[in-house]
């Protein structure tokens, strides 16, 4: 349960990409609807939980936070 | 606390010079001070601060008398944060919280105990105080959560409670926003009207805007107040105001990074860089800016800044320290790490220089760590851990010694040491070898620290010096800790034989350990008499060591020597200083009142006994240490042995296994002995059998005080199965032992057993010998129980005795008591399956209106225990429901005996 994974936070307003180094280094990547998603590799729920608190106290709103499927895994039966 | 930066923690905000008056925020805020709690919970940049400094300094009557803590991540354990507070009370009311500071600092206490004092000091203010927490959110450990839950609960009407947060506290809202004691202000509330924006841009800042400009900045910050100021002053000075709004409007780009882009670009290079350069720090002073930047323009740039709204705040009334606005200074660092980011670790080696030279070892440390310069780090931490470790604020010291590499550690023995001491503190076994071996490759052969040693890295030479005494102290208490007794006398004599004269720290520990460590081999006067001592050394040294110190092992000991009147006046001395110094200072009173009960038991004033465990128990399963669960559950088994339900005790017994958790003192008493004896007494003998098998035990093993118990039970198990010459054999051996070791509470029980062996085998005028001595020294203490629990068989002798006249007082006065205990009602041996006595007990109540919950309450136990009883008080009396059982029970005159028990 406390394991990590891909995640992908996904808030309001384009963030530029000098703002990597302040999320720990995961990419940035602004969509045409007007919302930025950063996302990667998170190394577990606390540190999930540092990254969320760093979207609070910048004041970005925080549209949703969803645990990204890896894209090799398609297709393949669990 | 002598920080200097305290006094920044406790400053309350001025408002600002140029505001927008917000009446209907006001007077939200002035409805909520009759609430418990106000709450104002935003993001970053909603005016929160802001606010309340307007709402304090706008008070009708003069200003409202208020205290200030502005929160900070280091505040987020118990220690901290309750200093704190009562430090920012303090400075509103001088005699608040004294007694509850000390208490903090000394053993470790259950919160209840140190915020019942504070709520005390309060309930006695003659006026009302307002105490703002600013920065909540910086709160996420559940224990500090539990204890402003309780303070929230127990609230006095002279304290009202504001919280400002960035995110919802997990503080029973609901409950009290139901109740009506809640009052918020939320992000909703703090946004910026499009009227106050329009005030705002066109009074305040001195703008032209049209209502149309004004109502776009107003849609695209949704009246962010922040990013609005920011706006403001990104538009200071422009002639094309209108390009810029309309370029703002379009820009989908995160609104604080482009306005403080906006601002950033518009400043002289000099601001900037000043600006991008102390966005390492904190708080920021003229002297503190000027080492950063190695320049000599700080006063002058921090004024021009304030001056210019650019998002600095005063901490202080001397303008001496500020601190930038969270967000903007975010930003800033973002874009230093951009543009620099070779700089980082240097600035932040500059400001730790800083703090160091100027006392403020803390902020030195947090810096020295965040620019990686791990060495320096690793200097301070061993510079700052005398006085932590006095403060009992080994907390701080875990958090930044695992921040440094182990390679690092290696080479520091002190550090090592250092590290050692916190872990066996915080009960972390596991890594207090490893730390205390690193520490010990520096000590030569004869111990002595080995100074000259190639590669070593000492910066406290006085620790250096204490380090041979201070090492094996720490290996003493680690051996304690775990059961290995040989290995903890060792150590402990080794401490005391290193350590300097005026380390009374050390000396005093390692004489408490040896207390601890005598008293497991069963030499009690030594014991006792060493470790009182060791406590009043550890109490030189200004510590009140929470591991070791406990009025409750001295009168353990005392009893273990038969010495009853002696250890009741320790509880009763205990008692009375900790009611003196306000609860807490001398280890939990819970604890103490099962200590008496005990003794209470012992001389069979079985009401006062139960009394006692029932105050313990008012006081909370929570408040004693955390041996007292199991405590309890024991003496209220022998409360009910002796009354006479064997049964109950058993199922105590039962309970209180699982919740044994070892503590310094020896296990002399193991619970599954306890359970065999009332085993031989229910006259289950197979089972007591079972044990003896189950421990090893056999009567020719080899006699040591930890299980001098244990054998004597075992003596017991003999004499019940008729096995008189073996177990007289043993009785001779273990009453050797005993006096040896002037362990007359052991003497006492064991000559009894010799008395009752003699009558077995048919001899009663050689019983009346160890019986004389039995009696003769169990006198004096009030020993009553001792003999009674015997039964017929010791009624007989003492009628004996008394004819003889040996003890002929004191053995008239235990036969009276025997004749209480075996009142059964005879209506009871009609059934065929009696009822205990704690059935009697359930089925009385029964007779009365209480409803269950009420009868576990009174009889201190749980829900399930009464419904387990019920079920069978009814399997007994043949009946199915209450009214008919208590209509049987009548009838059968169950309840006719006297209410004395």
């Amino acid at each position: 349960m406390n394991e990590g994974g891909r995640y992908e936070i996904r808030i309001q307003g384009h963030l530029d990409g000098r703002w990597a180094a302040w999320f720990d280094g995961l990419s940035l990547t602004r969509e045409s609807d007007g919302t930025t998603v950063i996302h990667g590799s998170v190394l577990d729920q606390a540190a999930l939980h540092g990254l969320l608190g760093k979207v609070r106290d910048l004041g970005l709103p925080l549209i949703a936070v969803t645990q990204a499927e890896p894209k090799q895994m398609k297709g393949i039966q669990r | 606390m002598t920080r200097p930066l305290l006094e920044t923690k406790f400053y309350v905000p001025r408002p600002r010079r140029r505001l927008i008056a917000r009446p209907r925020l006001i007077e939200r805020l002035n409805q909520g001070a009759e609430s418990k709690l106000i709450l104002i919970s935003a993001p970053a940049g909603f005016g929160k601060t802001t606010l309340l400094a307007a709402w304090l300094a706008a008070s009708p009557d003069g200003r409202r008398t208020a205290a200030w803590l502005s929160l900070e991540q280091s505040d987020n354990q118990p220690t901290s944060f309750w200093t704190y507070l009562i430090g920012a009370l303090q400075t509103v009311a001088p005699g608040v919280g004294v007694g509850a500071l000390s208490t903090l600092q000394s053993t470790q206490p259950p919160i209840e105990v140190v915020l019942a004092s504070l709520l005390n000091d309060l309930s006695a203010l003659s006026y009302e105080i307002v105490l703002v927490l600013d920065d909540y959110h910086v709160v996420d450990a559940s224990d500090v959560h539990d204890g402003v839950v309780f303070l929230l609960d127990h609230l006095p009407p002279q304290l009202h409670l504001v919280i400002t947060s960035r995110a919802d506290p997990p503080l029973r809202l609901a409950r009290l926003r139901a109740r009506g004691e809640l009052a918020e202000i939320r992000a909703g509330d703090l946004r910026f009207t499009p009227d106050e924006a329009a005030t705002y841009f066109n009074e305040v800042m001195g703008l032209d805007l049209e209502a149309r400009e004004i109502a776009v900045l107003e849609s695209r910050t949704e009246g962010w107040i922040a990013a609005l100021q920011l706006a403001a002053l990104s538009m200071q000075g422009r002639r094309d105001v209108a390009d810029f709004v309309a370029a703002f409007a379009g820009d989908d780009r995160y609104i604080v990074d482009y306005l403080v882009e906006e601002v950033l670009q518009r400043q002289p290079e000099r601001i900037r860089g000043f600006l991008l350069q102390t966005s390492v720090l904190e708080t920021l002073s003229a002297a503190l800016c000027n080492a950063v930047t190695r320049q000599d323009d700080g006063k002058a740039m921090l004024e021009a800044l304030e001056r210019g709204n650019l998002f600095v705040v005063p901490l202080d009334d001397r303008r001496r320290w500020y601190r930038y606005h969270h967000l903007f200074r975010d930003v800033l660092r973002a874009h230093l790490i951009e543009e620099r980011p070779d700089d980082v670790a240097e600035l932040h080696r500059r400001a730790s220089e800083w703090y160091e030279q100027n006392g403020e070892r803390p902020e030195a440390i947090r810096h020295a760590l965040a620019a990686r310069d791990f060495g320096r780090a690793a200097d301070l931490v061993e510079l700052a851990w005398p006085a932590l470790r006095r403060n009992r604020q080994e907390a701080m010291l875990r958090g930044w010694l695992a921040a440094l590499p182990d390679e690092l550690l290696r080479n520091r023995p002190v550090l090592s040491n250092a590290y050692a001491g916190v872990l066996l503190v915080s009960g972390e076994l596991d890594g207090v070898d490893a730390r205390l071996r690193d520490a010990e490759r520096w000590l030569d052969a004869s111990e002595a620290p080995r100074v000259q040693a190639a590669g070593i890295v000492v910066v406290d030479e006085e620790e250096f010096r204490r380090l041979p005494g201070s090492v094996a102290l720490h290996r003493a208490g680690h051996a304690l800790a775990l059961g290995n007794l040989a290995e903890t006398a060792k150590h402990a004599r080794r401490a005391l034989d290193h350590a300097l004269e005026d380390d009374h720290l050390s000396r005093g520990g390692a004489t408490a350990i040896l207390g601890l460590a005598a008293w497991a081999i069963g030499d009690l006067e030594t014991a006792h008499r060493t470790y009182a001592a060791g406590m009043a050394g550890v109490q030189r040294a200004g510590h009140i060591s929470g591991l070791v110190g406990r009025a409750i092992t001295l009168a353990d000991i005392r009893i273990a020597q038969g010495r009853l009147c002696e250890a009741l006046r320790t509880y009763e001395h205990a008692l009375q200083l900790a009611t003196e110094q306000d609860a807490g200072v001398l280890g939990a009173t819970a604890d103490m009142y099962v200590g008496m009960s005990e003794l209470h038991c012992e001389r069979n004033d079985l009401d006062a006994a139960t009394q006692d465990l029932r105050k313990s128990h008012e006081l909370g399963e929570q408040s004693g240490f955390p041996q007292n669960r199991y405590r309890w559950r024991v003496a209220m088994a022998r409360i009910l042995e002796a009354r006479g339900d064997l049964d109950g005790a058993l199922d105590l017994l039962h309970e209180a296994e699982p919740l044994y958790m070892s503590d310094l003192s020896p296990n002399v008493r193991p619970i599954a002995a306890l359970k065999a004896r009332v085993n031989v007494r229910q006259g289950r003998v197979g089972e007591a059998v079972g044990w003896a098998r189950e421990q090893g035990l056999a009567t020719d093993d080899d006699l040591s005080y930890l299980r001098e118990f244990e054998h004597i039970t075992l003596a017991r198990l003999l004499l019940a199965r008729g096995s008189v010459p073996e177990a007289t054999q043993l009785l001779e051996r273990l009453l050797r032992a005993a006096d040896e070791g002037a362990r007359n509470g052991s003497v006492i029980e064991i000559l009894v057993l010799q008395a009752l062996a003699y009558q077995m085998r048919g001899n009663n005028p050689a019983a009346l010998v160890p019986l004389e001595r039995a009696l003769r020294l169990a006198e004096p203490e009030g020993y009553v129980r001792m003999f009674v629990d015997e039964g017929p068989p010791m009624a007989a002798l003492l009628e004996a005795a008394a004819k003889r006249g040996i003890a002929a007082e004191y053995a008239r006065q235990l036969l009276k008591a025997f004749g209480k205990a075996e009142d059964r009602s005879a209506a009871n041996q009609v059934l065929i399956e009696p009822l205990s006595e704690r059935e009697l007990d359930v089925l009385r109540l029964l007779g009365t209106d209480l409803v269950g919950p009420e009868i576990a309450s009174q009889l201190m136990v749980s829900l399930n225990t009464v419904r387990t009883h019920i079920k069978s008080i009814y399997t007994k009396l043949g009946v199915n429901n209450r009214r008919t059982a208590v209509r049987r029970a009548e009838e059968l005159e169950l309840l006719a005996r006297s209410q004395s028990q």
